[in-house]
C-alpha cells in the first residue's frame, strides 16, 4: 500500500555537528534525519537535544521532511527535545514491543497539543532491529496509526543483537525482512524494503551502488531510500524515480487492458507481454508515482530557490 | 496449548502432481485433459471476468459434467471466496473432488466453505467429508494466518501460495528470484508440515509469471519445489502439465514433454 509520501532519499546526521545540519538542506534530499541516536556519543545527548528545535527549520529549507531518531531507552527527554513545528517523524530504534510504541504515540500526542501541531501530524517510523522486535512485528506495526510504512530487519544494530557479521556476500537477514515485510502487508502498511545487493566493503559513500540498490527497489515496487552520505541522494532520487520510457510502457499497458477486458478476456499476450489485470494494476501504480515523484521535485526545487533568495536578499 | 498433528500425515496421498487450471469451457477442458494433468481445477476466479462470472456459473454444471466423463483426472473447482456458496450450488456433483479456494483469509470463510461442502454431500449422496478444500494463500493476510487457517477444517487437503507473486505483487529481484517468494513458501510448507497438511506449489523464477512459464522453465521449478517440499503444483498452461508431472517425479528433461 502506498503512502502517498514521496521518500526515496534521505539522510542521517548527528544534530550536534554543525556543519552537516547548515549544509544538509542543500543536498536535495526527500527527508533528513536528526540524529540523537548512534552517532552522538552519550556525554553530549543532553547539549545535542538543546540543538533540535533550530536544527528543524535549518535542514527543511530545501523542502525535505524533517524526522528525528531518538533513544531507544531516552524516550521522554528525547520527544520533549524534538516533538516542534516543523518535524514530521520520530523514529523510533529497536523498536520490541507494541507498548513501547503506545506510549511513544501518548507523548507524541500531548507535545503535539501543547505546541500547536496538527493532531496526528507526527508520524513514528518504527526501526525494528533486535529479534525480539521481529518475533513481535505485526503488534509493532499497527500499535499505533502514525506508523505509515513499515520494514528493514538488518543493519548493523540487527546484526550485532543476532551476533552475526554486517557485511558479508549473502543475505543474512532472510527471515527477520521477510516476517518485517509480511507484517507491513498485512498491516496496509508501506513496505520500506530494499533487495539485498552484496556490498561487502561497506561503504556508504558509493553512488554506484547507490543508483544499482535504488533501481532494483523501484522495479519492485517499493519506494523508500536514505541513506549516510551526500554523494547517494542524487542517485537515490535518480533510481526511485521511473524512468519516461517506463512511463511510456506503463501507458501502452493501460491501453492494451483497455482493449483485452473490452473483448471479454481476462488476459491475452499482446506484442510478447502478458495483459492482464495485474499488468494493469502496476502500470496505474507507476504512473501515480511518476506524478507524485514530478510533484516532489517541483516542490524542493521551489522551496530551495525561496530559501536562496531570502540569504541572499 | 501446542501444536498438534492433526492428520495421517505419513498416509499416502493421491497422485497429484500437476493441477491444471481451466475456465470454465467445454471446448477448454477437452483441450486441457490432452495434456495429461493429475487434476483437472474448473476455474471460476482467475481465468474469468468478474463481469462473466453469472454466465459462467450458468455453464459450469455442463462443463463439470464434461471434465467427470474423462478417465484418470480428478477434478476440483476454483471458486471465489465471496461468492462460493453459489459457485458451489452450480459445480459440486458426485465425482468432483474439492474445492481450491483463493485469497483466503478469514476462518469464518473456511467454516463457511464446510458448510456448504456438507449440504452438497448430504443433498448428493457424496460421502461426509469427502470433498476436500485446497487454501491458496495468495495474500498477506493469509500467509500471516496459515496455521490457523488450515486448522479450521479438517476438510483442508492442501495449501499453496497460488499466484502470489501477481495478487501480492512480489517481483523479480535481482538475484533472479521473485521478491519475498523464498521466504513465503518455506514459511508455508513449513506451516504445512506442522498441520500435516500437503504443500503445492513450484519454486518459480523470473520470467514465469502468475503460474505462465515455459515447459523447460516449468519442469525446472518442479524439480526446485520438490527439493523444498512441495508435492504438485498449479499451471495455467496445458502444455506446463506434463513439465510438472516428470519434475514431480523426479525423471529427467525431454523436449516436448
Amino acid at each position: 500500500m502506498s503512502s502517498g509520501m514521496v521518500r526515496r532519499s534521505g539522510l542521517t546526521m548527528p544534530v550536534n555537528n554543525p556543519r552537516f545540519v547548515q549544509k544538509a538542506w542543500t543536498r536535495g534530499c526527500d527527508f533528513i534525519i536528526l540524529d540523537l541516536e548512534d552517532s552522538v556519543p552519550p556525554a553530549e545527548k543532553a547539549h545535542a537535544r538543546t540543538l533540535v528545535r533550530e536544527a528543524i527549520d535549518m535542514v527543511a529549507k530545501g523542502g525535505a521532511e524533517v524526522w528525528v531518531r531518538i533513544n531507544h531507552h531516552l524516550v521522554l527527554e528525547d520527544l520533549e527535545a524534538s516533538v516542534w513545528p516543523g518535524l514530521k517523524r520520530i523514529n523510533y530504534p529497536k523498536a520490541e514491543t507494541a507498548r513501547e510504541i503506545w506510549l511513544v504515540d501518548r507523548i507524541i500526542s500531548r507535545l503535539e497539543k501543547e505546541r500547536g501541531i496538527p493532531s496526528g501530524h507526527v508520524e513514528i517510523g518504527a526501526n525494528v532491529e533486535t529479534a525480539l522486535g521481529v518475533a513481535n512485528a505485526l503488534e509493532i506495526a499497527a500499535a499505533s496509526p502514525r506508523i505509515t510504512d513499515f520494514g528493514g530487519g538488518g543493519g548493523y544494530d540487527m546484526s550485532r543483537d543476532l551476533g552475526v557479521e554486517m557485511f558479508v556476500d549473502f543475505n543474512q537477514f532472510v527471515y527477520g525482512s521477510g516476517e518485517l515485510e509480511l507484517a507491513a502487508r498485512v498491516a496496509g502498511l508501506e513496505v520500506h524494503s530494499t533487495p539485498y545487493m552484496p556490498n561487502p566493503s561497506g561503504s556508504v559513500s558509493d553512488g554506484d551502488h547507490a543508483f544499482r540498490v535504488a533501481e532494483a527497489t523501484r522495479k519492485l515496487g517499493f519506494r523508500m531510500g536514505g541513506g549516510l552520505h551526500p554523494n547517494v541522494v542524487e542517485p537515490q532520487n535518480r533510481g526511485l524515480t521511473p524512468t519516461a520510457e517506463e512511463v511510456e510502457v506503463a501507458r501502452r499497458v493501460l491501453e492494451m487492458y483497455e482493449k483485452v477486458s473490452a473483448s471479454g478476456r481476462a488476459w491475452a499476450a499482446v506484442e510478447g507481454t502478458v495483459v492482464d489485470w495485474y499488468e494493469a494494476r502496476r502500470a496505474r501504480d507507476l504512473l501515480e508515482w511518476a506524478e507524485l515523484c514530478e510533484g516532489r521535485d517541483r516542490e524542493k526545487e521551489e522551496t530551495a530557490a525561496r530559501a536562496m533568495g531570502a540569504d541572499n536578499g | 496449548m501446542g501444536l498438534v498433528h492433526l492428520r495421517g500425515g505419513n498416509l499416502p496421498s493421491p497422485k497429484r502432481r500437476s493441477w491444471l487450471l481451466v475456465p470454465p469451457f467445454e471446448e477448454a477442458v477437452d483441450e486441457a485433459l490432452g495434456h495429461g494433468p493429475d487434476v483437472l481445477v474448473i476455474d471460476m476466479v482467475e481465468l474469468v471476468l468478474p463481469e462473466a462470472n453469472a454466465e459462467a456459473v450458468k455453464r459450469l454444471p455442463g462443463v463439470v459434467e464434461r471434465a467427470l466423463e474423462a478417465d484418470g483426472v480428478e477434478v476440483f473447482l476454483q471458486v471465489n471466496v465471496n461468492q462460493m456458496a453459489e459457485e458451489l450450488e452450480a459445480g459440486i456433483q458426485l465425482g468432483v473432488s474439492g474445492i481450491v479456494i483463493p485469497r483466503l483469509e478469514w476462518k469464518a470463510q473456511v467454516r463457511q466453505a464446510d458448510a456448504v461442502l456438507s449440504r452438497l454431500e448430504e443433498r448428493q449422496g457424496i460421502s461426509a467429508g469427502s470433498l476436500q478444500v485446497v487454501a491458496s494463500l495468495d495474500t498477506a493476510l493469509g500467509n500471516h494466518r496459515a496455521m490457523e487457517l488450515i486448522q479450521t477444517s479438517p476438510r483442508v487437503w492442501g495449501i499453496s501460495p497460488g499466484r502470489v507473486d501477481l495478487v501480492m505483487d512480489l517481483r523479480p529481484g535481482p538475484d533472479g528470484e521473485f521478491h519475498l517468494l523464498p521466504f513465503l513458501m518455506q514459511r508455508l510448507i513449513i506451516a504445512a508440515g506442522a498441520a500435516g497438511v500437503t504443500p503445492l506449489g513450484a519454486w518459480w523464477r523470473p520470467p514465469a509469471r502468475g503460474l505462465m512459464a515455459s515447459p523447460k522453465d516449468t519442469y525446472e521449478a518442479a524439480i526446485r519445489g520438490k527439493a523444498l517440499g512441495f508435492r504438485g503444483a498449479f499451471c495455467i498452461l496445458g502444455e506446463q502439465a506434463k513439465a510438472l508431472n516428470r519434475g514431480f517425479d523426479g525423471q529427467g528433461w525431454e523436449e516436448g514433454g
